[in-house]
This record gives C-alpha cells, sequence and structure tokens, in this order.
C-alpha cells in the first residue's frame, strides 16, 4: 500500500503542469491505469469464489443419490475414496460426514476468496477515487479565472464530489458484479450440461430474457431518473435560495409567497420520485415473476424427468440450488449494464474539468525569473481587454507607474478599474498591448513569482474556514505572533481580534466567529500588509469600514509610503485624495492622470466630482463656524 | 480545519449506541398518514415471505409425491402450485415496493414542506449560528435517508419477521431435531453481525466525515480561488488537499475490508449450517427418518434462513447512523421561533380573519397606520454577559428620518433589528403609538417593513421580479417608477434584456453597488412605513448615490425611516443624527445641535473637517 501512497500523483501533476491540454484521464479504462493488476487478481478471485461455491451443491447431490440409492458408485470417486480410509462402522454415514465437512471446506474457501476479492477491489478502487480527487483538486488550481466566470460553484462541487463518488460506485461494485455474473452463467452452464443437457437448457432459457428486460427496461427509464433528478436540482435551487436570502424573506414578510413556490418544487420532486418509483414496482413484479418462473420450470421439469428415471433425486436438487443461486446475480446485470452508463455520463463531466486549458504558465519556454524581488515598476502599454469578445472592458490602456508611487484610480462601476488589476496579476490574458513589470512583459514571467509580488485587498475579501492567525500567514507561514499582530495594528483590527475570546486562534467562517464586512476588510488588509508585497493594490477594500477607522488606516499606510508601489481603488475620493496621482477612468479608457490639486483645477469628470460636493463643503464649513458659536443659536439653525 | 472536526464530533456523540425508540417514534408521526399505503405494504411483505418459503416448500412436495408415484404424481397441480405461489410473491413484491416507494417520496415531501414552513418563521437568531449548507442538508440528503429507512426498514422488518418464524415453524413441524440442527449456528450469526455491524459503522463515520470535509474543501478553494491564486497557495492548498484525500482512502480500504471479511464469514456460517443439514439430515434420510424431498426444503430454507438476519441487521445499523440525521431534522420542524406571536395577539388573528376587511384595521385589530415609534430602556444581548444595546431610550415620530452613527460593533444594526422585531429586547419595551409591539402581530410588523441591507441578497430570476419581491402585485410601471427613484433604471436599461435580465444565480451578475440598488428599488414598491436602510448604499459610486440623494428625500416623506450610513450626503438628509456608541445613545440631534454639542459626532467630523484639504476629502467621502 506504501507504494500506492506516493507513486500515483508524481506523474499525474508533472503532466499537468507541463501541458494543459494533456488528457490524464480520458476514459473508465485510463482512469484504471496502474490498478488494473490488483483489478484482475480481485475479478479471478471472483471466478475461484464463485466455482467453489457452485461446487458445494454437488457434493449435495452425490450425498443424496448415495443415500438414496444406497450405492456408493452414485457418489464422487473421490470422496468415497476419502470415507473408506475411514472404514468403520457405517460406511454411509462416513460417506455422509465426509461430504458435509467436503462442503464446508468449499463453502470456506468460496469465502477466503471472497475476501481477496473485496479487498483488492477495494484498494483499486480507493486508489483510482483517490487520484481523481486530487487530480481534480490539483487542476481547479491551475485553470484560468475566465473558468470559474463561466462556472457555476455547485456545479463543480457537485462533479469533484457526486461525479467522483458514482464513479467509484461504478468501480467498487459494478465492475466487480458485472464479472461476478458472467463467471457464475460461464461456470454454472458446463455443470448444468455436464449432468443433463435437456434440463440444462430449460435451467437457462429464461435467463438472457431476464438480463435483456432489465437492461431494456432500466436504459428506458433513464429519462425518468433525469427528471426526478432535475426536479431535486430545481428544488435545491429554490431552497438555497431562500435560505440565503431568508433575511430579506423575514423582512419583507413573504413567507407565504416562498412557502407556495417551495411547494410546487416540492410537489414536483415528490410525484416525479413516486412516478418513478412506480415504475420500478412493475418492473419488480413482472422480473420477480419471470425468474420464479425459471425456477418452477427447472422443479416441474427435473420432477418429471426424476418419475422417467432419466435424473436422479441429486440432480434435482443441484439443478434447483444452482439456479437459485445464478437469478438473482443475472437480475442484476441488466440493472448494472444499464447503470454503467450513469458512471459514463459522470466521467464526462469530470473530465469537463481535467481537461479544461490550465492557466499558460508562460509564454517563454523559459519562463523569465527576475530577482527575487521586483521594485515594483508597472508599465500599462496600449492595453485592450475584454471578457467576451466585442465587449472591451479596457481599451487602449497606457500608463507608467514608478516603483513606489501612490497612485489612486477612481471611475463609476464597470469603468474598468478592477480588470486592470486582474490584468497585471495575468489572471486574464490582454487582448492587446502589453503590461510590463520592472520592464519584463507580464507573460515572460513565472506567474507564481508574479504573483508573489502583488499584494490584493479585495472588496469582498476571501477568508479560509481556519483561525485568523492562520488566515493571516497564509501571506507568511512563517511569520510570528508578534509580526502578526503588528500587521494587524496597521489595519486597525488589532483590538477587534484581542475581543474574540479565543483571539488570533479563533476560527473564522461558517462554523466560526463571524465578522462584519468591515472587518473582513481589514482582516485582509492586514494579511496583504503581512505579505509586504513590492506592489500593494487595495480595490475598493474600504468600504465597508467607518471612516473613522479607515483615517486610522490611511494613515498607517501613509508611513510605509514608498515601500511599496501602491495602487487604491477607491469611490471615497478620502481614500485617493492623498495618492501621488490619480487616474480617472471611465468605460475602460483613462481619462485623467494628475495627481489631486491638477485634477480639481482641470475642467473634466474630477473636478465634476468635487464641484458637485461644493454645496456641501459650503454647509460643512459653515458647521464648523457654528460649532465655535454659543449653543443657543444653534437650535435654531436646522 | 477544527472547526468541521468539531461538528463531526458532534455527530458522533448524537448517534449513540442502540436504537432510541424515542426519536423514531416522532418520526413515525411522517408515516402515519399514510395508513392504508403501511397496511398494504406490511401485507405486501409478509405475503411475500410467506410465498418464499411456500416454494420450496412446493419443490419438496414434488419430490415427494414423484418419490411415492413415479411418473403417475400429479405434476399439473404442483405446475399449478408453483405458478399460483410465483403470481402471489411477484405480486407481493410490486405491492410493496408501490407503497414502500410511495412513502418515500410522500413522507419526505411532507418532512420538507413542514421544515421549510417553520424555517419560514423562526427567527434571525436561529440563522445567525447555522450555515445555510448545514440547513440545505438537513431538508435534502438526511430528509431522503430517514424516509429511505422509514418506509424500506419497516417493510424488511415485516418481511424478515414472517420469514424468520415462518421458516422456523415449516421447519420444526416438517423435522423439528433436524431444525434445531439447522438453527444452530444462528446466535453466532446475531453476535458476529453485532460485532461487525459496529466497526463498519465506525469507519463509515470516518468516511463519511473525510468525504464532507473533502467536499467543503473543493467548496472553499473554488470560492476563494482568486485568493488563493494571489498568495500562491496552489501547492500549500494540494497538499492540505493530498492529507484529506490519504485519511479518505484509508478509511474507505479499512471500511471496505471489514466489508470484506464479515460477508464472507457470515457466509462460513450458513455453509456451516447447511452441511450440518446435510449431514445429520442425510443419516435422517438414510434411516428413514425423512424423505429426500424435507432433505431438499432444509438445505433452501436453512440457506434463506440467515437473508432476513442480515438485511434486518443492516437496518439496525442504518438507523443508528441515521440517528444523529432524525435528530437534526426534527429539531428543525419543531424548532419555536423565539419571537413569536402571543396568545392573545392569536386570539386577536383569530377574530379579525372573521370581520369583514377595513382598510384601517389591521390583521391583528390594531390601526394600521404606525404613526409613532417609541423605545423605552431598551437592553439587549445575544450573550447575557455581553449587554450590546444598553437602556436605549429612543422616540421617532412620522416623516422623522434618524440617521444612527457611531463605531463599527457599537450596536447599530442591532438597534434596527429590535426595532424591525427581528429581535426583542431583554429588558425595556419597544411601543407602536403606545403599545408594546409584542402585543401586536409580528407578521404585520413585518410586512409594514422595507428594508435595505449592506449585503444585500438578490434572487435569481429577472431584476424586474427582483424589485418586484417588495410588492408582489406591482405593475411593470411601477417597478420602474421605484427603480427610477433607487437610481437603478440607468443601469437596468444598459442590461441587455432591460428589466427582463436574469442576474443570475444569488445576482452574480449584477456588481455589489447595482445588487443593492436593486434591493433599494424593492424597499420603496413595498411603500413599507418603516424603512430601514443598514449601510444600504455603500458599495454604490458617488455619483450614482448623488442621484440617489433627490430620489431618497422623496422616499423619506410619509414614513419613519432609519438609515446607518457613513456617507455623510445621507447622514446629513436625516432629520434627526443618533450616535450609538458602546450599545449606548450617547448624542441625538441634528447635525448643527450636535456640532454645538462637541460630543463624538463632532470630534469625528472635527477630525477629518478641520483642515482644509481634508476636508475637502472628508466631503468626497460623504458624497
Amino acid at each position: 500500500m506504501g507504494a500506492d501512497d506516493a507513486s500515483y500523483c508524481k506523474t499525474n501533476e508533472d503532466t499537468a503542469m507541463q501541458d494543459g491540454r494533456t488528457k490524464t484521464h480520458a476514459n473508465l479504462w485510463h482512469i484504471t491505469r496502474g490498478q488494473r493488476m490488483r483489478y484482475l487478481s480481485a475479478t479471478a478471485a471472483t471466478g475461484v469464489s464463485s466455482g467453489f461455491m457452485l461446487l458445494a451443491p454437488l457434493v449435495g447431490m452425490y450425498a443424496i443419490d448415495v443415500i438414496v440409492e444406497r450405492d456408493f458408485d452414485k457418489g464422487s470417486p473421490w470422496l468415497v475414496s476419502i470415507a473408506r480410509l475411514f472404514d468403520q462402522g457405517d460406511a454411509f454415514l462416513v460417506y455422509l460426514a465426509v461430504s458435509a465437512l467436503a462442503g464446508l471446506l468449499l463453502a470456506s474457501l468460496s469465502a477466503l476468496f471472497m475476501y481477496f476479492r473485496g479487498r483488492w477491489s477495494a484498494i483499486a478502487t480507493e486508489a483510482i477515487a483517490r487520484r481523481l480527487r486530487d487530480a481534480l483538486f490539483h487542476r481547479l488550481h491551475h485553470l484560468p479565472a475566465k473558468f470559474f466566470d463561466e462556472a457555476d460553484t455547485g456545479d463543480l462541487v457537485q462533479r469533484c464530489s457526486s461525479d467522483v463518488e458514482t464513479v467509484r460506485v461504478f468501480l467498487a461494485t459494478n465492475v466487480v458484479e458485472i464479472g461476478r455474473s458472467i463467471l457464475l452463467i460461464a461456470a454454472m452452464a458446463p455443470i448444468l450440461f455436464w449432468r443433463d443437457a435437456r434440463l440444462a437448457a430449460l435451467s437457462l432459457c429464461l435467463m438472457p430474457f431476464i438480463t435483456v428486460g432489465a437492461y431494456l427496461f432500466f436504459s428506458l427509464v433513464k429519462r425518468q431518473f433525469k427528471v426526478a433528478d432535475e426536479a431535486e436540482g430545481k428544488l435545491t435551487a429554490v431552497l438555497q435560495e431562500n435560505l440565503t436570502g431568508i433575511r430579506v424573506v423575514r423582512a419583507f414578510a413573504r413567507d407565504e409567497h416562498e412557502i407556495a413556490r417551495f411547494a410546487t418544487c416540492n410537489h414536483a420532486f415528490r410525484d416525479h420520485l413516486y412516478r418513478l418509483n412506480k415504475l420500478e414496482a412493475l418492473y419488480w413484479g413482472i422480473s420477480d415473476f419471470v425468474s420464479l418462473g425459471q425456477i418452477s420450470v427447472v422443479v416441474i421439469a427435473a420432477g418429471i424427468f426424476l418419475a422417467q428415471g432419466t435424473i436422479s433425486v441429486g440432480e434435482l436438487f443441484a439443478f434447483l440450488t444452482l439456479v437459485s443461486m445464478a437469478i438473482w446475480p443475472v437480475r442484476r446485470l441488466g440493472h448494472v449494464l444499464a447503470d454503467s452508463g450513469k458512471a459514463v455520463i459522470s466521467l464526462k463531466r469530470i473530465n469537463h474539468i481535467l481537461e479544461a486549458e490550465v492557466e499558460p504558465a508562460s509564454r517563454s519556454p523559459t519562463p523569465f525569473h527576475p530577482g527575487e524581488r521586483a521594485d515594483g515598476d508597472i508599465v500599462f502599454d496600449h492595453v485592450s481587454a475584454d471578457y467576451q469578445p466585442g465587449q472591451p472592458v479596457v481599451v487602449d490602456f497606457s500608463v507608467h507607474i514608478p516603483a513606489g508611487q501612490t497612485v489612486g484610480i477612481v471611475g463609476a462601476p464597470g469603468s474598468g478599474k478592477s480588470t486592470l488589476i486582474r490584468l497585471l496579476m495575468r489572471l486574464y490574458p490582454v487582448s492587446e498591448g502589453r503590461i510590463l513589470i520592472d520592464g519584463t512583459d507580464v507573460r515572460d514571467v513565472d506567474g507564481q513569482w508574479l504573483r508573489h509580488q502583488i499584494g490584493v485587498v479585495m472588496q469582498d475579501p476571501f477568508l479560509y474556514s481556519r483561525s485568523i492567525a492562520e488566515n493571516l500567514r497564509v501571506a507568511r507561514p512563517d511569520a510570528d505572533k508578534a509580526h502578526l499582530v503588528e500587521v494587524a495594528q496597521e489595519a486597525a483590527i488589532h483590538d477587534a481580534i484581542a475581543d474574540f475570546p479565543a483571539g488570533y486562534e479563533a476560527p473564522v467562517g461558517e462554523r466560526g466567529i463571524t465578522l462584519s464586512g468591515g472587518q473582513r476588510q481589514r482582516l485582509a488588509l492586514a494579511r496583504a500588509l503581512l505579505k509586504d508585497p513590492p506592489v500593494l493594490v487595495l480595490d475598493d477594500s474600504l468600504s465597508a469600514v467607518d471612516t473613522n477607522t479607515e483615517r486610522r488606516i490611511l494613515n498607517a499606510l501613509a508611513q510605509r509610503r514608498g515601500r511599496h508601489t501602491t495602487v487604491v481603488i477607491a469611490h471615497r475620493l478620502s481614500s485617493v485624495k492623498d495618492a501621488d496621482r490619480i487616474l480617472v477612468l471611465a468605460d475602460g479608457r483613462l481619462v485623467q492622470d494628475g495627481s489631486h490639486a491638477a485634477l480639481a483645477a482641470t475642467p473634466g469628470p474630477y473636478q465634476r466630482l468635487c464641484e458637485i460636493q461644493g454645496a456641501l463643503d459650503q454647509s460643512i464649513r459653515a458647521d464648523l463656524g457654528d460649532a465655535t458659536a454659543p449653543p443657543s443659536q444653534l437650535t435654531v439653525g436646522r | 480545519m477544527q472547526d468541521h472536526d468539531q461538528a463531526d464530533g458532534f455527530d458522533e456523540h448524537a448517534a449513540a449506541d442502540g436504537i432510541q425508540l424515542e426519536l423514531w417514534k416522532r418520526l413515525l408521526r411522517y408515516a402515519l398518514p399514510y395508513k392504508k399505503e403501511l397496511v398494504l405494504l406490511g401485507a405486501g411483505g409478509a405475503l411475500t415471505a410467506l410465498m418464499e418459503i411456500a416454494l420450496p416448500l412446493i419443490a419438496k412436495g414434488v419430490v415427494d409425491d414423484v418419490e411415492q408415484n413415479g411418473i403417475d404424481a400429479s405434476f399439473g397441480l404442483w405446475a399449478a402450485a408453483y405458478a399460483g405461489a410465483n403470481l402471489l410473491l411477484a405480486l407481493g413484491g410490486a405491492i410493496f415496493i408501490w407503497m414502500a416507494g410511495k412513502i418515500d417520496a410522500f413522507a419526505s415531501h411532507d418532512i420538507r414542506r413542514d421544515a421549510f414552513a417553520n424555517l419560514q418563521r423562526l427567527s434571525f437568531s436561529y440563522f445567525d449560528h447555522r450555515p445555510v449548507g448545514w440547513l440545505m442538508a438537513r431538508l435534502t440528503a438526511d430528509c431522503r435517508k430517514l424516509t429511505d429507512i422509514l418506509a424500506w426498514a419497516f417493510l424488511d422488518l415485516v418481511w424478515g419477521t414472517t420469514m424468520m418464524v415462518g421458516i422456523a415453524a415449516a421447519m420444526l413441524v416438517m423435522h423439528w431435531q433436524l431444525a434445531l440442527v439447522a438453527m444452530a449456528v444462528m446466535p453466532a450469526v446475531g453476535w458476529l453481525s453485532a460485532k461487525f455491524r459496529k466497526r463498519i459503522l465506525t469507519t463509515a463515520r470516518l468516511v463519511r466525515s473525510t468525504n464532507s470535509r473533502i467536499t467543503g474543501s473543493y467548496n472553499e478553494s473554488i470560492m476563494g480561488m482568486t485568493t488563493s491564486k494571489a498568495f500562491v497557495r496552489e501547492d500549500a492548498n494540494a497538499s492540505d488537499f493530498a492529507g484529506l484525500t490519504r485519511t479518505m482512502y484509508r478509511a474507505s480500504v479499512r471500511n471496505l475490508v471489514l466489508a470484506a471479511v464479515f460477508l464472507p464469514l457470515v457466509l462460513t456460517l450458513s455453509a456451516i449450517a447447511v452441511n450440518l443439514t446435510l449431514g445429520v439430515g442425510g443419516a435422517l434420510l438414510y434411516i428413514g427418518a425423512i424423505s429426500a424431498g424435507t432433505l431438499i426444503a432444509f438445505f433452501t430454507l436453512t440457506r434463506t434462513f440467515f437473508e432476513p438476519v442480515h438485511v434486518m441487521g443492516h437496518w439496525f445499523a442504518e438507523m443508528q447512523m441515521a440517528q444523529a440525521s432524525a435528530e437534526r431534522v426534527l429539531s428543525l420542524i419543531e424548532a419555536e421561533p423565539e419571537i413569536q406571536d402571543s396568545p392573545s395577539v392569536k386570539r386577536a388573528l383569530a377574530v379579525q380573519r372573521d370581520a369583514p376587511p377595513r382598510s384601517d384595521i389591521a390583521p391583528d385589530g390594531g390601526a394600521v397606520r404606525i404613526t409613532e415609534i417609541e423605545l423605552v430602556n431598551v437592553s439587549f444581548a445575544y450573550d447575557p454577559d455581553k449587554p450590546v444595546l444598553r437602556e436605549v431610550n429612543l422616540k421617532v415620530g412620522m416623516d422623522e428620518t434618524i440617521a444612527i452613527v457611531g463605531p463599527t460593533g457599537g450596536g447599530k444594526s442591532t438597534l434596527v433589528n429590535v426595532i424591525c422585531r427581528f429581535y426583542e429586547p431583554t429588558s425595556g419595551q419597544v411601543l407602536i403609538d403606545g403599545i408594546d409591539y409584542r402585543g401586536r402581530s409580528l407578521h404585520w410588523l413585518q410586512s409594514s417593513l422595507g428594508m435595505v441591507l449592506q449585503n444585500a441578497h438578490v434572487f435569481s430570476g429577472t431584476i424586474m421580479d427582483n424589485i418586484r419581491y417588495g410588492r408582489l402585485t406591482a405593475s411593470d410601471q411601477e417597478v420602474e417608477w421605484c427603480a427610477r427613484l433607487a437610481g437603478a433604471h440607468e443601469f437596468i436599461t444598459k442590461m441587455e434584456d432591460g428589466y427582463a435580465t436574469e442576474v443570475g444565480e444569488n445576482g452574480n451578475r449584477l456588481s455589489a453597488g447595482q445588487k443593492q440598488l436593486v434591493s433599494f428599488a424593492r424597499a420603496i414598491l413595498a411603500e413599507p412605513q418603516i424603512l430601514v436602510m443598514d449601510e444600504a448604499t455603500s458599495s454604490v459610486d458617488t455619483e450614482t448615490e448623488l442621484k440617489i440623494q433627490q430620489g431618497m428625500k422623496h422616499v423619506f416623506q410619509g414614513r419613519i425611516s432609519f438609515v446607518i450610513a457613513h456617507r455623510l450626503s445621507t447622514i446629513r438628509n436625516a432629520t434627526r443624527i443618533v450616535v450609538v456608541e458602546d450599545g449606548r445613545i450617547t448624542e441625538t440631534g441634528s447635525h448643527v445641535e450636535l456640532m454645538g454639542a462637541d460630543g463624538h459626532y463632532a470630534s469625528l467630523y472635527r477630525q477629518q473637517g478641520l483642515d482644509e484639504t481634508t476636508m475637502r476629502q472628508w466631503d468626497a467621502v460623504g458624497t
């Protein structure tokens, strides 16, 4: 087992790293790679086990015949000779004892090989499932951001969980089941024909119908299955929406509306499920009847042959037992075969992820790898970009940000502010132009190195469901506590953290403490500061922080001035006005570039922003003047 | 990762050993409405079992008849008996699958219906500590699992009991000594079954909990993909994940290998029984005590005798495992909302339901119009040791707009939630026109609300649907009018399908600011008597925010409004400003008054206002 533990991951990851288009798991056959010998052994064990199992009724058959006919010639020559070794007392009773022991031995051997089959197929299946899970996780981390924009999280998670489970069940149960059924019939038929060809033919006559019937039925109801699945999906979706929006539901007292909406889906799912169950009931009823019909045929025909003297009582027993043993696996076979289609569909869904193109690692075969730490000199050179062809988000954008400069970016939502950062981080490709960091095209440097140089704080930052300390250490795994406290203080979040009973060890997320939007933003800021990157980007990341706290943070950041190239994207002008430069964006274009003072003095969008506030300015000034006046005058004020 | 362990540890506890009958009895009430189906299910199961016993006995009859009468045996009669038993068995099977399928589908529908309805009336505090995913799992997977057990375990109980009693009886009647020999290993099978089931159960639990952690890990890694990339966490995440899949691999293999040991052991035990029957039965046949037919019947019956033990052992294990689910689902259905109408309000509602509707009378018999809200010594605490609101007093009248300002965590949102009765005061009173709101209908009060939250939630569906959520009967024109007031009309008309644009799962296609605007429009459309805006425009850009200001003035007329905001422009629109610090109202008054009072508000203001440049800046913030 030790070897499995380590060996399989490697090759997989390596190929995935080298070439995004490598098809690592094309079909059912490919995913069994490395485990095929084990599967083969498991199948062989199944065969051996079935063989022993089929021999046991023959022992019974001989024993019955020997006793009924009182004739050792009717017995198994082997068992007879063994029985003769203990020739004491009544030979027939000795023969019986030997037979019973032989039957037990056969059953035990059958059980032993059944154990081997179970063990080997378990190891093989679980190793494959583990490989699939690791490969999926690995691949997800190397897919471009665009892939996630187009995909739905729930659906992706389902591909990684339920679909892997479907494949796993197929490998664990179905493969072995199919092997067992086929081997069982293959081993049984010769035995039956050896004893009596006519009865054998009668014993097997209905079996093909049972299998084919099951296959046809389950193939036909597939559509009904799908309808039921979809109804369940709909129900889950409605449920999820309701629960995530429960506060809105309550705030508008829309409970009855929601209950009615849910009832529709709930009804639909119930009825589809019921219809499916009814179909199954019909199927199993018919299938039972035919299967038992097969056994009746054996009993009645064997009875007639017995009466005619063409078969013995023992043979009747053997036929009856063998056919009963085989009928269940045969019934399952059709079902399993029809079910196998599901595994193929699941595998296709898994392959959708495994075969998706990974992010280009670097344009050049030997990615340019500058020194440890970048200076942070950034150039956008006639950059255009779009998420969807024909809908440009950034158009011919050019700017040079020297290392250490602080730049503010303002603009209406959708004007392309955040996109610039995604382009810089190479999360999305530029469609035209180029972006340079320290003079090198970002497409020519190592992607991971590039992202090491940039610390981003997003408006709605993502925190891992781990402790606060672990969330911070994401940026710098070896940071000590003092360091964590230092950055937390700079981000004005230390006091809040210290207030939690568990302090920095308090878990964050669904099952942990709930942080407010502002707290999340400040924690994310602390995380970025801990990273201490050459380029620091605040993407509207103080929007949920109150103005007082924002001021503290901006002051702390001012202390760091020159240490990072800093890009501040904001709606609030207070966040950007201290910047060395302010860039104003409109519809993906750079429309203004200059200091606050310069822009405020130049006709244009920025000035308009300031003018809009002119009236407000006046009143503030007035209020401040009033504040120093005696209170008696104030009460009349407004 | 610790958090997951803890939660799963909880599961481990809840699924204590043994079957908690009380729990299943409570759950059984979901099967009881289907009495007819239950009876048919039981009958079908019993019929099937009886016929399964009858078939080997018919075979015995054939053999014995042939032994005695040779070719003159009545084959036609036997064939008819066989066909009859056959038909009955198939019929019984079809009936029980049909009925179990019906009970399964219908009972799970009923459980979901009740659970969902209850969720709609539970208080906010219930949702504070229960993640959506957790609730979802209760209503989907848990629910299916339970009704599965309810229907099929019941069936197998009837079938298995009939089968075992029937076989035992048949064998005892045929030859009681041989019957005892055949059943001798029964205790061993039971013991082995119990022992293994328990161990398999333990590993199965580990597999399940690891599996849910793996799913959680996928979920987290997809949601946080950008962050992981930004911090170059790909390899660290992968190695964490590899640890999980290693655990999963080991636990699953252990689980399956245990099963692989268990089944052959049981088969070996039943082989002992069969071969004991062969030895002893053969001897009996030899001395002529039994017929060959009887011996053959014994073989078949002995083999089938252990099947029910198996099946029932399986259900026993399943029930043990599902007990945690049962407890969680039932707790969800039976959870009483912390906040609900008092008995007297319920009576009033009942009285009013029969009375002719009047436009000035609310469903609870009180006045429809709200003209004044007063908080008298209101205190509130989620946790008794940590009061969030302390002795708050506030009186607000019609047409007033109260801006609530203060530091983060000071209790601003809690204050509005208490006013809206999403939480009730732990002490003190909230009076609506002089009447404690606990004496009024909760539903009526909350239908009079309009709320816009910072994390604006938008449902999937069109923008039109989303705004109309505020008032379901509103016309398209009304929706558009409110969108204009909210400043949302412009961006909506720019979208490809305008108001008919699908916003995607959780409104993914809209930006945070756009969601806030849609949610604002929705609140306006609701024509609420009380409007609450909690950081409602924090993600809206400056220009749009300014445009909204005009609309807001209009919107604030004719109602009581509470606005939590950082933006000065919004605050300045208020008729009164309330400063909430550390759970207390420390200052209240107009902007000018508060500046004069020279307290927190003034210092907050001055801090950013004193020097000319910063003041300009802060002004921009305000806009």
